[in-house]
């Protein structure tokens, strides 16, 4: 009755786990449905009632009613994926250089994004199992955790998921930062897409600068589309590599925010100014986790209808030029058309027998003649 | 005349949108808007003043990544003008693994084997007795029996008594109940045609539905072995019936003592070594907490 009554409740979140519990010889089949229960219940319950209904719950796995049905279909497995939801979360100990941080990436992400105000504890490079919880109840994929220690100060954690199941993580401190509000300049919408721009040659070369650009970009490319409004196009991520270090190590990164200003230039193209809009981060990189190589390749999957169709016949040579093909095919010698000549004029059978009958006839005349 | 001057005047009141100075040609990303500049960065500036060369550096690029974007074809619609953006090049990982095909209902297989298509229809029709546009189904749909006619004629044959609307919404209920159940009946063979063929759900394929109805068969003989087990016992000491299902435990296999061929066992008894003392050991054994533990003994 008691686990009936929490699978029943509308606004319990957890029903495959608790179906799962009673998935055993024990729970629910031995009840034969006698109803000796519901006879005797001095306070007029129904537990075989309850008992039914459960089995029938666990027989088919269905939504309640239509709202819940709505935001089961929009979290299952689609082809062309929703926006990835960022979750921004406060470790047991912050400070205000990684609150700030937070809060700042908190802004660039919105709508897309989910804001912790309150501490938890959470450390997610001992044990990542609170990051696979929060994931599952909001269908989140991207973490920020901010922490703050003296091994590790202002740090903040990267994390991203797959199927609710941690994929990589890195972890970045903040050495220098100045937050959006320090700086008295516009600011770009909410929702925008932002362009982004790596400067340097490291992006390519360190696994730590490979990692934190592909962070970046799932966190803030937005909607895959195939248009953007020019007008929308309000600011610049830029993120610069610094030199490694003496020790072969990763340098620092600088993330610099910055809206757009499109000037007249006398030119069709317009002239572009930058006014940093915030936030400035100066990081440098900390612990690292790549994904397992097969999780990675299944995460990396294109689906057949979003690969681009091949065009047949048409290929590329080693000078880039397009080349085609064109398939004629057989050729029938005895159609082909050589010069016309009444000696090479092929006659059907039946002309022939026609004309030669012909001939016959001429000479029988002559014969009578 | 000449207006080379004019021209070179005019071209002077602007500042020019080329960028000079990019030894490494910028790479682009125009799917994702993003501009890669692999050229390296000036380490002393960096020092001296940074936050003037970031600026520097970044408005450069942003320059160059918007000549670019504004070079692509667009098109103007209620948004404005837009930037037709090709395919992003920059691979991203996905969020969750690519849906699974559903497997096919009876209708779908019978509409298949039968080359019906299905054809789409308006939601909303024409009305001739009342002169509007009225839903096709739902609420104050055109059909709605109810609503439609306000007499019925009473069919040859029937009981006059007989309430002609009564009998019309029980056909109706009928009609519902038996749909649901066809529903519910292709729930249950897609869930136990997906759970038996899982080898088709991994590689993206539909589940074999053609003998569903002996996996489905199989699928209650195995609730039904567990609502036997289900008693105060575990079913230990509840009286066979007979003729009854049998539950098929696991036999134990006994490998033959005597065999002619003994690297079988060999492999068999290496491999628990190896597992133990051997290469994969440092897995089962952690070596640095054995020594300390032995240590501490003494």
């Amino acid at each position: 009755m008691q686990a009936y009554r929490w699978m029943i409740d509308s606004r319990d979140q957890f029903g495959p786990e608790r179906r799962q519990a009673l998935q055993n010889p024990f729970s629910l089949y031995r009840c034969h449905t006698i109803m000796n229960c519901a006879k005797t219940c001095p306070k007029g319950l129904n537990p075989g009632l309850a008992i039914a209904q459960i089995k029938k719950d666990m027989a088919l796995d269905v939504p309640r009613n239509a709202r819940v049905k709505r935001v089961m279909k929009n979290r299952e497995a689609k082809t062309e994926e929703n926006v990835k939801t960022a979750m921004f979360i406060r470790g047991s100990k912050t400070s205000q250089v990684v609150n700030d941080a937070l809060a700042d990436l908190y802004m660039l992400k919105k709508p897309h994004a989910v804001n912790f105000t309150k501490k938890n504890q959470i450390h997610p490079f001992e044990d990542p199992s609170n990051l696979q919880f929060f994931s599952q109840k909001n269908d989140a994929s991207l973490f920020v955790i901010g922490t703050h220690s003296k091994k590790r100060p202002h740090t903040l954690t990267f994390a991203r998921m797959f199927d609710h199941q941690l994929l990589d993580m890195m972890e970045v401190s903040i050495e220098h930062g100045v937050p959006m509000r320090d700086f008295k300049t516009p600011k770009s919408a909410i929702g925008m897409r932002p362009c982004f721009m790596f400067n340097g040659d490291m992006w390519d070369q360190n696994p730590h600068y490979i990692m934190f650009k592909s962070m970046l970009l799932d966190f803030y490319h937005g909607q895959t589309v195939d248009r953007v409004a020019l007008a929308g196009l309000e600011y610049v991520i830029s993120v610069t590599s610094g030199p490694m270090t003496s020790e072969g190590k990763p340098g620092k990164i600088y993330l610099r925010t910055y809206t757009i200003v499109l000037k007249r230039s006398g030119v069709k193209l317009p002239r572009i100014e930058l006014v940093e809009m915030g936030p400035s981060l100066d990081m440098s990189f900390g612990r690292m986790q790549e994904a397992k190589p097969d999780v990675w390749k299944q995460s990396m999957r294109v689906p057949k209808e979003l690969k681009p169709k091949k065009k047949k016949n048409i290929t590329r040579d080693e000078m880039g030029d397009t080349v085609g093909r064109i398939h004629l095919g057989k050729q029938d010698f005895d159609k082909i058309q050589t010069r016309k000549m009444k000696g090479l004029k092929k006659r059907s059978a039946t002309e022939e027998s026609e004309s030669s009958e012909k001939k016959q006839r001429v000479d029988d005349s002559d014969d009578e003649e | 005349m000449d207006v080379s001057e004019v021209l070179a005047a005019h071209k002077n009141k602007f500042k020019s949108v080329s960028v000079e100075g990019k030894i490494i040609p910028v790479e682009y990303d125009l799917g994702l808007l993003t501009a890669y500049d692999q050229n390296p960065v000036e380490e002393s500036e960096l020092k001296s003043k940074k936050d003037e060369y970031l600026q520097a550096l970044s408005r450069d690029n942003a320059q160059l990544l918007f000549n670019e974007i504004f070079q692509l074809q667009t098109i103007s619609d209620d948004n404005g003008v837009m930037a037709m953006l090709p395919a992003p090049t920059t691979l991203l990982p996905r969020e969750k693994p690519l849906p699974k095909p559903k497997p096919e209902t009876r209708w779908e297989k019978f509409a298949k084997a039968k080359g019906i298509v299905n054809r789409k229809k308006e939601r909303m029709v024409f009305d001739d007795a009342t002169g509007e546009y009225k839903p096709r189904w739902g609420y104050k749909a055109i059909n709605d029996d109810g609503t439609k006619d306000w007499i019925i004629e009473v069919p040859s044959g029937a009981n006059p008594m007989e309430d002609q609307y009564e009998a019309r919404r029980e056909a109706k209920k009928e009609r519902i109940d038996r749909n649901d159940k066809r529903r519910q009946r292709n729930m249950e063979e897609a869930a136990v045609a997906t759970k038996m063929d899982q080898k088709a759900v991994n590689k993206g394929e539909r589940p074999n539905m053609d003998n569903v109805r002996a996996l489905k068969r199989k699928e209650i003989e195995n609730q039904i072995l567990i609502s036997k087990n289900s008693t105060a016992s575990a079913g230990k000491f509840d009286s066979a019936i007979k003729g009854d299902l049998k539950p098929k435990g696991i036999k134990r296999q006994f490998e033959p003592t005597v065999t002619a061929d003994l690297s079988k066992e060999k492999a068999g008894n290496m491999n628990i070594l190896d597992r133990v003392v051997g290469k994969n050991g440092e897995d089962l054994v952690n070596v640095r907490k054995a020594i300390k533990a032995t240590k501490g003994r003494r």
